[in-house]
């Protein structure tokens, strides 16, 4: 019996062993790849949020990190970050980019979500982020109309909850960019 | 024997097909159709995982003491799914975001097990190879049936290719999870009348 049973976990123990020294080298591998498209697809979002500044800059304030934005003349136009909260199934993660010399949102990019397919993953397409440009800092009112003035968000049809999960994340955003900033005073 | 190997090919493409005979691998068949894209590439790294992990345990099926078989059949698949899914994000990393929990969900797919239990661990390497190739061509068949008609009725495109225009009201029931169902229902449907015609 003894030596069944040590039979038994030398196998799983030497299929363990083979299988982790494999997958170290198959992580040595691709981890290089892997970190390479998430920072690209970070800068990438950046720009698209602060799409006047030329230059950006990675800054750590109150624990969290921002990017600063400067134009060709070496103004700071914008500041972004990241900012994520819950959706309808799972955590929205989005970059916003904010002026903070006039206190207005330049723009949203959803970098992750997993909102239904068809609904709410339309909070990904152009028609919905736009209602945050040009926005003053503030609380937003999601409707289910046509926004009438600069303190509404036109929900998506069929997906209210995905619009207000944003709007909320955007508010929250924009309030810790407030507070590190100190207003843009 | 071209022929033995011949039939362990097709058996898997339609008499035991994974999905429409057999209906087992049902998580990924229901949750990743809802484009022709994400059909596809979810067929195509599950009959990766499936032909490696045939390939192994069918090599080393002597040495694996039938008490511990189950553990040592999912630590090789495991190895596999990890393997595909750090490829994927290396690699592909539009694929591996809008497939993202299915692809290490492939480890439970008892599609991949139950080969393992019912056909590798019993046959020459050469045999599991053919059930591998079959089982995997089969199961992604379904898949890319499945999510065209997904995509057509739900998006109105075929591909991520806008097919018909703007007139078209998609039917956003058919990219939710209950147009998996009704689908996959109609098809096994179809597929049992055409059998009972056959015979």
């Amino acid at each position: 019996m003894d030596t069944k049973i040590s039979k038994l976990v030398i196998t799983l123990a030497v299929i363990g062993i083979i299988s982790a020294i494999a997958l170290s080298f198959v992580y040595q591998w691709t981890t290089p790849y892997i970190e390479e498209h998430q920072a690209q697809a970070q800068r990438e979002a950046v720009r698209s949020v602060l799409p006047q500044a030329e230059e950006f800059e990675e800054i750590n304030k109150n624990g969290k990190t921002f990017y600063e934005g400067y134009d060709s003349a070496g103004n700071k136009i914008g500041v972004a970050m990241i900012a994520s909260g819950p959706g309808y199934q799972n955590v929205i993660e989005i970059m916003i980019g904010v002026n903070i010399n006039n206190n207005t949102i330049y723009g949203i990019q959803i970098l992750t979500h997993e909102e239904t397919p068809g609904l709410g993953a339309r909070i990904r397409s152009d028609e919905y982020k736009s209602n945050f440009e040009g926005k003053p800092f503030g609380e937003y009112n999601v409707v289910k109309r046509e926004a009438q003035n600069d303190m509404e968000v036109e929900a998506i049809a069929g997906a209210t909850i995905s619009s207000q999960s944003v709007t909320r994340i955007v508010e929250k955003a924009v309030n810790d960019i407030q507070t590190a900033y100190g207003g843009g005073a | 024997m071209v022929k033995k190997l011949l039939k362990d090919f097709k058996n898997g493409l339609w008499r035991e097909n994974p999905i429409i005979v057999l209906v087992i691998g049902m998580c990924p068949t229901l949750a990743v159709t809802n484009t022709v894209e994400n059909g596809l590439a979810m067929g195509i790294a599950t009959s990766f995982v499936l032909l490696s992990s045939e390939i192994v345990i069918s090599l080393f099926k002597k040495y694996i003491p039938n008490n511990v078989r189950i553990p040592s059949f999912i630590l090789i698949i495991a190895t596999f799914v990890t393997f595909t899914d750090y490829f994927l994000k290396a690699f592909f990393p539009d694929i591996a975001a809008s497939l993202s929990l299915f692809i290490p969900l492939i480890v439970v797919n008892c599609l991949i097990l139950g080969r393992q239990e019912a056909f590798a661990s019993k046959n020459p390497t050469h045999r599991a190879i053919a059930d591998a190739l079959g089982m995997g061509l089969g199961f992604t068949w379904v898949l890319v049936l499945l999510s065209a008609v997904r995509e057509f009725f739900g998006m109105g495109s075929i591909f991520g290719f806008e097919l018909l225009g703007s007139w078209y009201e998609p039917m956003v029931i058919m990219v939710l999870p209950a147009g998996a169902f009704i689908t996959l229902g109609i098809l096994v449907g179809l597929m049992n009348v055409i059998k009972r015609r056959g015979n």
